[in-house]
């Protein structure tokens, strides 16, 4: 896509949303900076990459195809239904590594150290491929039901059970645990574990494009 | 340009379904045409399939010789199109000249200097070039339709489609809209869809009316016209009077003597003064109506 492109898809993505990554960003900075234990800022630090970030992205997805004033316009248009979806969720996987970035460096400032998340690749991936998958569930969901909020509750309820269900998720369904990097960064499933997410999430979004193609539903 | 057989749109399933569209057969040539209809006739259905952004449910369509039942003939369309919906959504943080520009990249413009001489020209063209650079939210709704027509305009498409374009206009800018249709209609095809009568003629020579779903008249404004020859009267009274059913009031002028009465109809026998009148095209279409409701409401004949 051409940068004209993703400045419009920037300025017409929904403003009101826009604050939320960087509102969340800067309360954990405080969170942060309040804190002094070395424990309790890698607890916090930890649960911003690891669950924080995946569920803002979720959230954003779940509205930034549908809920879109002209949307029959943009259907009336040529445009790809991969190019709609890459430059809706370009923008909020851009903006969410944005957020992430500028939260490892105020933690590097802060001498939190991170290496027990598996070193700088492990922590990446201990944000992306969570975010990635709420991010394609959200979409999916929204798509399939043919409203925003109906992925929003997908992504609500399956982070919400997830965390709530670790234990079980870590036993009888590891592959398919969301949060096992941020748990269990040294666990030997977590090469498969992570396949697994980014299959599924490459699934849903390929879902995701199938639907956008029945135009009607949405309009 | 258009051709359209046997064309059918269900909506919903089960004993939810709905018919919107019930074999609708119509060719549309180059130029300005007019679909009539009332609210519900499936108008904004056939809009949206022309546009390819609903999915016929049976039945073939063809425009400039795409099919619209594939995705390939889909995209094909959507590029020489430009359309504007009912219910026009915009992005009300944008500028005019941005509105358009981003339009314009979503329709495959992609050369910079190109996409702006062309948002440039379809902003004149709809007089909006003083207003090109202030935010779409501080627009009137005629000034936000000019924009709409931009959009559409942009491409510079062979096909035109514009759904109740005059809605919530005023007079001055439902005129100035008609004008721009008429000559926007001299290298392209133009399909507006309306419920309002004035509207189509003072625009269309070709037009069709649509009711429940079926293709009810095909014709010139004067064929429509002349389909109420005989049935248009012209009657005054001193006090109000409710005329007998099957008459349909067209309009009530309140004279210095009276109550002047314009009905369509058969003879009206509430009003024994009552002349036959010159109809006009609303006469032709309140007319049709009336013969349709008549069919519809006649005891079936095995």
């Amino acid at each position: 896509m051409k940068s004209a492109g993703w400045k419009y898809s920037w300025l017409t993505y929904r403003r009101d949303a826009l604050w939320f990554p960087p509102a969340f960003l800067a309360l954990f900075f405080v969170i942060l900076g309040i804190m002094n234990h070395p424990a309790v800022r890698f607890t916090i630090a930890r649960a911003y990459l690891g669950f924080i970030l995946p569920l803002i992205g979720g959230i954003l997805a779940a509205y930034a195809v549908l809920d879109d004033p002209a949307l029959e316009l943009r259907f009336s248009t040529p445009v790809r239904a991969e190019r709609t979806l890459l430059s809706r969720l370009g923008l909020i996987l851009a903006v969410e590594t944005a957020c992430a970035l500028v939260f490892q460096l105020f933690t590097l400032a802060l001498s939190v150290d991170l290496a027990p998340l598996g070193g700088l690749l492990g922590v990446q991936l201990m944000w992306i491929l969570p975010t990635l998958s709420l991010i394609a569930l959200a979409t999916a969901g929204s798509l399939a039901g043919a409203q925003p909020v109906t992925g929003a509750f997908l992504v609500g309820g399956v982070w919400l059970v997830q965390l709530m269900m670790k234990g079980w998720f870590e036993l009888n369904a590891r592959h398919l645990f969301l949060f096992m990097g941020v748990f269990t960064p040294h666990h030997p499933d977590l090469i498969a574990n992570r396949c697994v997410l980014l299959a599924g999430s490459l699934s849903l979004l390929g879902f995701s494009w199938v639907l956008l193609h029945r135009q009607e539903r949405f309009i | 340009m258009i051709e359209i057989v046997g064309l059918t749109k269900t909506y919903g399933r089960g004993k939810k379904t709905a018919r919107a569209l019930r074999g609708i057969d119509l060719k549309i040539p180059s130029g300005m045409f007019g679909l009539l209809g009332p609210n519900g006739a499936g108008k904004t259905t056939l809009m949206r399939i022309l546009a390819g952004v609903v999915n016929p449910t049976e039945g073939t369509l063809r425009v400039a010789g795409h099919d619209l039942r594939t995705e390939t003939g889909k995209r094909s369309v959507k590029s020489i199109l430009g359309y504007l919906p009912q219910e026009l959504g915009m992005y009300q943080e944008l500028t005019a000249a941005q509105f358009v520009d981003y339009m314009a990249i979503l329709k495959g413009l992609d050369e910079p200097r190109d996409r702006a001489r062309r948002v440039a020209e379809a902003l004149e063209r709809v007089a909006l070039h003083d207003a090109a650079d202030r935010k779409i939210k501080g627009f009137s709704g005629g000034m936000k339709r000019r924009v709409g027509i931009a959009q559409a305009l942009v491409n510079d498409p062979k096909l035109l489609i514009v759904d109740e374009p005059t809605a919530g206009l005023d007079p001055e800018e439902r005129i100035r809209f008609r004008n721009l249709l008429v000559n926007l209609a001299a290298d392209r095809t133009v399909i507006l869809s309306t419920h309002i009568v004035e509207d189509i003629g003072q625009t269309c020579r070709d037009l069709a009316v649509l009711a429940r779903g079926r293709i009810l008249f095909r014709g010139s404004p004067a064929d429509l016209t002349e389909a109420a020859a005989g049935h248009v009267w012209s009657a005054t009274s001193d006090r109000l009077e409710e005329p007998e059913p099957g008459l349909t009031v067209v309009s009530m002028l309140h004279l210095s003597d009276g109550i002047q009465y314009r009905l369509v109809g058969p003879h009206p026998a509430s009003f024994p003064s009552a002349e036959p009148a010159r109809p006009g095209l609303e006469d032709g279409y309140v007319r049709l109506m009336q013969s349709a409701h008549e069919e519809a409401e006649a005891p079936a004949v095995r």
